[in-house]
């Protein structure tokens, strides 16, 4: 716990032989909540990058990825909506297998109390979004109104941020919201984890498969030997002792390089909302 | 005996001390419980009002730049975690309000997603904490006004920040909780428990204490009233054993050697009462054998003068039947002397049984008195079967009391005897038609000792008697007064005879 701390607490890592050390961004795309998991990613990171690794952690997507672009970090793990709109400056070194799949929906969900069936049941209500840079807190929701010609201020009673996928299920769960947009990889893996909690929501709403938020870096420091290794140490996480504990803390499969067009239906999207922002005045 | 129980005054010392000792130590504890209890609360708020008012500080410091920024999550997650970061503060609901009455969130949403309106009046607008320790509701109330810092200078405020409880600072929003004091009341309860658990046990151990200490202080008491009894009921006279008296305290060891120096008293004086029953006794027989000879020698000398009679004209038929016939009355009147003497003594106090007829001998014994006063004599002996009692006693009762009522009634009056029994009690009714027995006299009947007035000392020495005879045999005599005369009735316990028979 103390090294995790350690780690979280600095940008940047100055090992005691002068070597640099490297800096891994993570924002609230998984579970850091879970018992062990910090320390767990850290220490792997370390023996596999064979210097120190720093895990920063920010609150919202844009810190993370203002970090990632001005070189504070070596590499992230970030939503897909930060990906889409900064592909030319970033560079997916590895991109989560969940339930053999690199990809994942996005929920809408409400309180168990609330009587909305579908989405469309969901005007008026006071809604949680996870994060403004979220697809799957976020955009889904964004572009599902978009095919409305709606805008959040204009569908729901009101709206509120929480940065955090797992906040957004607490703030339905508990009643602060009466709906929100949640990634469907963490409501399945707090069902397992945090039952009592989960079983305060309902889902309303599931997206269609999209691309499971990537680990990037920056396309400049592509080449860079840190991140070649932090790649291929993803990569090759099934194949280490540490690594498969990792990925059941995750609930993942492992990691593997991206294919072709797997963030294209985000991209889409994003550019739907981005057409109706500016036809509006 | 009830009424008794609740007439304080008669309670033994030995409750009535223990008793007054439980009452001032209720009194006493009742009074410090209520002190300690009242301070007590008194700290127990005081306490509350800090610890709440750190609460609400801490939460508003937390939650103040996410109210700036409108982050309902924030607010939300400060708030939540703040229940669960205060262990002695159970907040029911904790909601921030913004100036306009829009709730920015609440700690429990779903239950109180606004203030409740019944509530609001509860809170303090000086955001003091209000408390309602009634059962029903058991809930204290504080709020807070959030504010911004000051204004930069020359810029004016607005009206309703300057009115507002934060002075010249701006109000973004008041912070209302509601908090749950059921463990304080619990703990008051306890405090108040344990309090009259103590006292209790502590009163009910000085009261045990007090009664058992009193007992064994007072038992001189019990030693002498023992022995004050013994006069009353067995008119014995014991003097306490000098071994009581090195084991108890100095008043009540002069008490006992006062008491002993009674008793030497009382016990000459029975002394010397026995003497003078037996002077009166061989005065009575001297009496008796005066009278007697008195009652022989009358008959006798007429006797003598019938013989000479008849020696000098014995052959005249009528001179010798005249005298035939008056030494007949002679002898007979002598006849009754000696059975009327039979009578009285050829039994003593051995006799134990009453059989019915027993004081028809009264008649006899009472003949010269009422023959001397030409008195009417009635006399009715009810009693049909055997009776367990010294008959010749109950005898020697009545006669005393039917002589002393011959003496006492005027010449050619009327002396009733009634003799009865009825369910263990013998009742003998002597009624006269005298001038009434003196007072001073029938209190005889009720003294252990004769009457000692010097020149005196036979005057009533009969009626003693008789109340002394009536008290050995366990009775009692009241004495009336009707319209005429003078009546007493003895009752005496006597069973029948058959019944003791059965039982032996």
């Amino acid at each position: 716990m103390l090294r995790g701390l350690v780690g979280l607490a600095g940008v940047s890592a100055i090992p005691a032989n002068g070597e640099t050390g490297f800096s891994f961004g993570l924002t609230p795309v998984v579970l850091d909540n879970t018992e062990g998991l910090l320390e767990a990613l850290q220490y792997y990171l370390t023996q596999q990058l064979e210097r120190p690794v720093a895990l920063v952690k920010r609150r919202s997507q844009r810190e993370t990825l203002e970090m990632l672009l001005s070189g504070q970090l070596g590499a992230a793990w970030i939503c897909d909506l930060p990906y889409v709109q900064n592909q030319d400056s970033l560079t997916v070194l590895a991109v989560p297998m969940y339930r053999g799949r690199p990809s994942c929906r996005t929920y809408v969900i409400v309180n168990e109390k609330n009587d909305a069936k579908t989405f469309d049941q969901l005007r008026g209500t006071q809604h949680a979004f996870c994060d403004p840079d979220s697809t799957s807190g976020y955009l889904v929701t964004r572009w599902l109104l978009c095919l409305r010609n709606e805008s959040p201020g204009g569908f729901f009673r009101n709206f509120f941020f929480t940065y955090g996928h797992r906040n957004t299920i607490r703030a339905v769960a508990t009643g602060l919201a009466d709906s929100g947009t949640v990634e469907g990889y963490v409501w399945d893996l707090m069902k397992e984890r945090e039952p009592d909690l989960i079983a305060r929501t309902r889902i309303v709403y599931r997206s269609e498969p999209l691309g499971f938020p990537p680990i990037v870096a920056a396309t400049r420091a592509q080449q860079s030997g840190a991140v070649e290794t932090l790649a291929a140490a993803l990569h090759g996480m099934t194949s280490d002792l540490a690594g498969r504990e990792i990925l059941a803390m995750l609930a993942l499969d492992g990691f593997a390089p991206m294919s072709p067009g797997l963030y294209e239906s985000s991209a889409e999207k994003w550019r739907v909302v981005m057409g109706q922002s500016r036809t509006r005045p | 005996m009830t009424p008794s129980l609740w007439r304080v005054a008669a309670w033994p010392l030995v409750i009535k001390v223990p008793v007054l000792v439980a009452g001032l130590m209720v009194t006493v504890a009742f009074t410090i419980s209520q002190v300690v209890l009242w301070k007590f609360v008194q700290a127990q708020e005081h306490n509350l009002k800090l610890v709440t008012g750190a609460y609400l500080d801490g939460l508003s410091a937390a939650i103040l730049p996410a109210i700036v920024q409108g982050d309902v999550w924030g607010v939300f997650d400060a708030l939540d975690r703040g229940r669960s970061r205060y262990a002695d503060v159970k907040p029911v609901f904790t909601i921030v309000e913004l100036p306009d009455r829009r709730v920015l969130a609440s700690s429990d949403p779903l239950d109180y997603p606004a203030v409740p309106e019944d509530r609001r009046s509860r809170f303090a607008a000086d955001d003091s904490l209000t408390i309602d320790s009634s059962s029903d509701v058991r809930r204290g109330w504080l709020a807070r006004t959030l504010c911004l810092e000051p204004f930069p200078a020359g810029r004016p405020a607005a009206a309703e920040a300057r009115s507002s409880p934060c002075l010249d600072k701006l109000p973004v929003a008041r912070l209302y909780t509601e908090i749950d004091i059921t463990d304080l009341l619990r703990v008051r309860r306890e405090i108040l428990l344990t309090l009259v658990l103590v006292n209790g046990c502590l009163t009910l151990a000085f009261a045990l204490g007090g009664y058992f200490v009193l007992k064994r202080m007072l038992q001189p008491f019990a030693v002498l009233t023992r022995y004050v009894e013994q006069i009353r009921e067995a008119g014995r006279v014991e003097p306490i054993p000098a071994g009581y008296r090195g084991r108890v305290a100095g008043e009540f060891g002069q008490l006992f050697e006062r008491f002993n120096a009674m008793a030497v008293a009382v016990d000459e004086r029975q002394t010397l009462a026995a003497q003078l029953a037996d002077r009166e006794k061989t005065a009575m027989l001297g009496r008796l054998a005066s009278g007697i000879a008195h009652e022989v020698n009358n008959p006798l000398a007429g006797m003598l003068n019938a013989i000479d009679t008849i020696q000098a004209h014995g052959k005249d038929p009528a001179v010798l039947d005249a005298s035939l016939e008056f030494l007949k009355r002679g002898l007979a009147g002598i006849r009754d002397v000696v059975e009327a003497t039979l009578i009285t003594y050829k039994d003593g106090f051995d006799t134990k049984h009453l059989t019915p007829g027993y004081l028809d001998d009264l008649r006899i014994l009472a003949r010269p008195k009422i023959t001397a006063r030409r008195l009417r004599l009635d006399l009715h002996d009810h009693i049909v079967e055997p009776l367990a009692i010294a008959g010749s006693a109950v005898r020697q009762i009545a006669l005393n009391l039917l002589l002393n009522a011959c003496a006492a009634s005027p010449i050619g009056g009327l002396v009733t005897v009634i003799t009865s029994w009825c369910d263990g009690t013998l009742r003998i009714t002597v009624a006269d038609q005298g001038p009434g027995l003196p007072e001073e006299m029938a209190a005889l009947l009720h003294r252990a000792a004769p009457a000692m007035a010097r020149g005196q000392e036979n005057k009533g020495l009969g009626l003693w008697m008789t109340g002394h005879l009536i008290r050995r045999l366990g009775g009692h005599v009241d004495v009336e007064y009707p319209a005429v005369g003078t009546r007493m009735i003895v009752t005496l316990p006597a069973q029948p005879k058959e019944t003791l028979d059965a039982a032996a």
